[in-house]
């Protein structure tokens, strides 16, 4: 599985169409999607634009090839939150970084991973870089991906409890009796 | 360990590091001196601060993402900051941004000509390393007198920032800018102008501009394989947004792309007169007003208090681009989750890609590169695999090995 | 206490190895200003060495996270005596910031006796070089109840 061969595009397109592309490919969750405008300095020009998307996991792989087609996905990191019935990641990507001044475009991915079937498709296979925050998001919240090639402990010492999982806020998460207080 | 014998043999290093950034694990395959395979282990430093943060409110959490780390302190605060600014609708005035700008560029100064002159040190140049580290004394003295300290500034806060560029201050910042102009062009000379600097950096550690795309590279690293990437550039933010920034990248200077640590080298350097340019304009263009958007710390609070969203931040700091993420909800004082990734953190993924085909000498130099530490080879264990036998090789031998290869070059 | 005696004691310099335990880089970029020209504490024959089994002085900061625990053990049992440990920094002696955590067992002096303690987040240079200082007059003490008890000769 090599990597696809890979480089930043010239040709961009605007933020709203974007936004507008998604909104009809992906009409069921054309509710959560949000563009966001960011100033700065004494002028009052946008400097640039973020746009936030939530789908469901089954959607998930259509939204990230559909993006992989408007230019190389560079990959920032992926957050994430125990939210009771279900693990919540966001993969913070970048979209047009190398096209001009002011024309990176953001893009959070949020997804949704039920309890009862924490697996993702890694997409390691695209985007070589993504290991670490996999890795990073396996051990700390328990979520498998599917295709990753090392599943090895990355931050976690190597005698670590693998049962322990320390961002989770149910019974997998550390007990008081794993958190020190130092001082 | 004859060369050609297809026999490997695993060379860990670390994770004890003296180091000066992110301490990490490496193990190398080496063919007699050929690096043939790399395989890295973070960890040695993970103090679970996301973790921490949970039981926090944002404006204890400023100080704990200064202790992310000393070197790029100030970027860690900005990054953090811009998030949760960006999650609770929060403007900062003009004079906060400009001010913001500053020291974001005062801290790349310092974090470049450190790291240029640890690369030096790292091949043996040593007089490069004390000259650098004198310039560098000159941006801490600077640092000292607009903030108090010369790590962990403490200046940022929610909303703004909380000391002012005074009349005094202005003075030693175009002060330190007369001097860098005079000053710097001497160790920039005596390291690109000799011959065996160049051939210690030249080539070794390649990283193409196509691997430095698929494993997301960032800020030099990325630029020295010939990419233009700045976010200062590409999502102008701050004062930034006021000014006219091009990427440093090494086609614009040598003519060729090598993407190797000279490249890097180089592409630190220039950013050094293009951090100085920087401080000119925002000296010359900073509107006056007001510091804070919310000078009163309960007010503040009580209005992160009821905010609830997510904010996103990347900005460029000395190494690449710093990203910050966080969620506030409404009625909780403590912010809910929040995620670091520093730019080593994606840059490190690179490294196996450098280390191949490149000599063991070398290895202290691409570690160095991408502006972790110098030290990370702490101490190492070679074990040849056929026996069993383990022979230990302390940093001080890598180093001496790294030099030895200066002096075989220089035929003495 | 007289210059002489300083100077008496100074028979020998002191040779440093340098531990991060996860440190967040504050203090060990201190630690190099203060070997480099302006502080210069190489004037004294203080040096970073490369291994511990050449170090009369540990100086160890951070907070120790569990990956750092035994390895920091190791360093400590491998330098010869006498030997003072130095802890560099808040949170290398009190933890600092770095409380409540998963993966963290220190301050320091909860895994090796600590001699000498630096605070400031980071300290100074000029407070590193009287916490080295400090470990001279220690290190005399534990040279001399070396040779009462006829240890070293």
């Amino acid at each position: 599985m090599k990597p696809r061969c890979a480089d930043y595009t010239d040709e961009i397109m605007s933020p709203e169409k974007v936004l507008s592309l998604l909104k009809r490919k992906f009409r069921k969750f054309s509710d959560t999607m949000e563009l966001r405008d960011y100033r700065g300095g004494a002028g009052t020009d946008v400097g640039y634009q973020t746009l936030w998307v939530q789908v469901e996991k089954s959607k998930f792989l259509d939204l990230i090839d559909l993006l992989r087609e408007l230019d190389f996905l560079h990959f920032h990191i992926t957050s994430g939150d125990d939210i009771g019935e279900a693990v919540q990641l966001n993969y913070h990507f970048s979209l047009f970084r190398c096209a001009g001044r002011g024309k990176r475009l953001g893009v959070t991915v949020t997804v949704d991973v039920p309890k009862d079937d924490l697996v993702m498709p890694s997409l390691w296979q695209w985007i070589p870089g993504i290991e670490y925050s996999e890795r990073e998001i396996r051990e700390m919240f328990g979520v498998d991906f599917d295709g990753l090639p090392n599943k090895a402990l990355i931050f976690l010492p190597e005698d670590w409890n693998e049962d322990i999982k320390p961002w989770r806020r149910d019974e997998a998460g550390p007990k008081p009796e794993d958190i020190r207080e130092l001082s | 360990m004859a060369e050609g014998s297809n026999k490997t043999y695993k060379v860990p290093i670390g994770p004890v590091h003296v180091g000066l950034k992110e301490p990490i694990t490496a193990w190398l395959d080496v063919d007699g001196e050929r690096i043939k395979d790399a395989t890295i282990r973070p960890g040695a430093i993970h103090r679970g601060i996301e973790f921490m943060a949970r039981d926090r409110n944002p404006i204890q959490i400023i100080y704990l993402a200064e202790r992310i780390c000393g070197i790029c302190s100030f970027a860690h605060i900005v990054a953090f900051v811009r998030a949760i600014e960006d999650a609770a609708k929060i403007e900062v005035p003009a004079r906060a941004q400009y001010i913001r700008t500053i020291v974001l560029e005062l801290e790349r100064i310092h974090s470049h000509i450190l790291w240029a002159g640890v690369a030096c040190y790292t091949f043996g140049y040593d007089s490069a390393f004390h000259l650098g580290m004198i310039l560098r004394e000159k941006v801490m003295d600077v640092l000292e007198a607009l903030t108090g300290n010369r790590v962990n500034y403490g200046t940022g806060t929610i909303g703004g920032v909380r000391r002012d560029i005074t009349p005094t201050v202005e003075k030693v910042i175009r002060e330190m800018i007369d001097l860098y102009r005079n000053e710097f062009s001497i160790f920039y000379d005596v390291v690109t102008q000799d011959p065996i600097a160049k051939a210690r950096m030249r080539n070794v550690g390649v990283l193409s501009r196509e691997d430095a795309v698929t494993h997301c590279a960032l800020g030099p690293t990325a630029r020295g394989s010939g990419l233009r990437v700045d976010l200062r550039w590409s999502s102008p933010y701050e004062a930034y947004c006021d000014m006219d920034i091009k990427p440093v990248v090494p086609q614009d200077h040598t003519g060729e792309v090598y993407g190797d640590v000279f490249d890097r080298f180089l592409v630190r350097v220039l950013e050094v007169y293009q951090s100085i340019e920087i401080l000119e304009d925002a000296l010359a263009g900073m509107p006056a007003g007001e510091l804070m958007w919310e000078p009163k710390l309960p007010k503040l609070l009580n209005y992160l208090k009821q905010a609830d969203g997510t904010g996103w931040s990347s900005i460029e700091a000395p190494r690449g681009d710093d990203t910050h993420a966080v969620r506030l909800t409404a009625g909780q004082e403590n912010i809910t989750w929040w995620k670091v990734r520093a730019p080593t953190y994606a840059n490190a993924v690179s490294w196996p890609i450098m280390f191949r085909e490149n000599d063991l000498a070398d290895s202290p130099l691409i570690i160095n590169s991408i502006d972790p530490c110098i030290s990370c080879m702490e101490r190492m264990v070679v074990t040849d695999r056929s026996s069993g036998a383990e022979q230990v090789v302390t940093k001080a031998d890598l180093i001496e090995r790294c030099r030895d290869k200066t002096r075989r070059m220089m035929g003495s | 206490m007289k210059l002489e005696r300083y100077l008496d004691i100074l028979t020998k310099s002191i040779w440093v190895f340098h531990c991060n335990s996860g440190s967040c880089n504050g203090c060990d970029i201190e630690i190099v200003a203060t070997i480099t020209p302006r502080y210069d504490i190489e004037r004294f024959g203080m040096k970073l060495v490369g291994t511990p089994r050449h170090a009369d002085a540990l100086l160890v900061t951070g907070p120790v996270t569990k990956y750092m625990t035994d390895r920091l053990r190791r360093i400590h049992a491998q330098m010869p005596d006498p030997k003072v440990v130095i802890a560099i920094g808040n949170c290398a002696c009190s933890g600092d910031v770095f409380y409540k955590s998963y993966n963290l067992d220190g301050p320091v002096d909860n895994i090796i006796p600590v001699d000498v303690y630096v605070h400031g987040c980071p300290p100074r240079p000029e407070a590193i070089i009287e916490g080295a200082a400090k470990a001279v007059l220690k290190l005399e003490k534990m040279k001399e109840s070396l040779k009462k008890a006829g240890a070293a000769k």
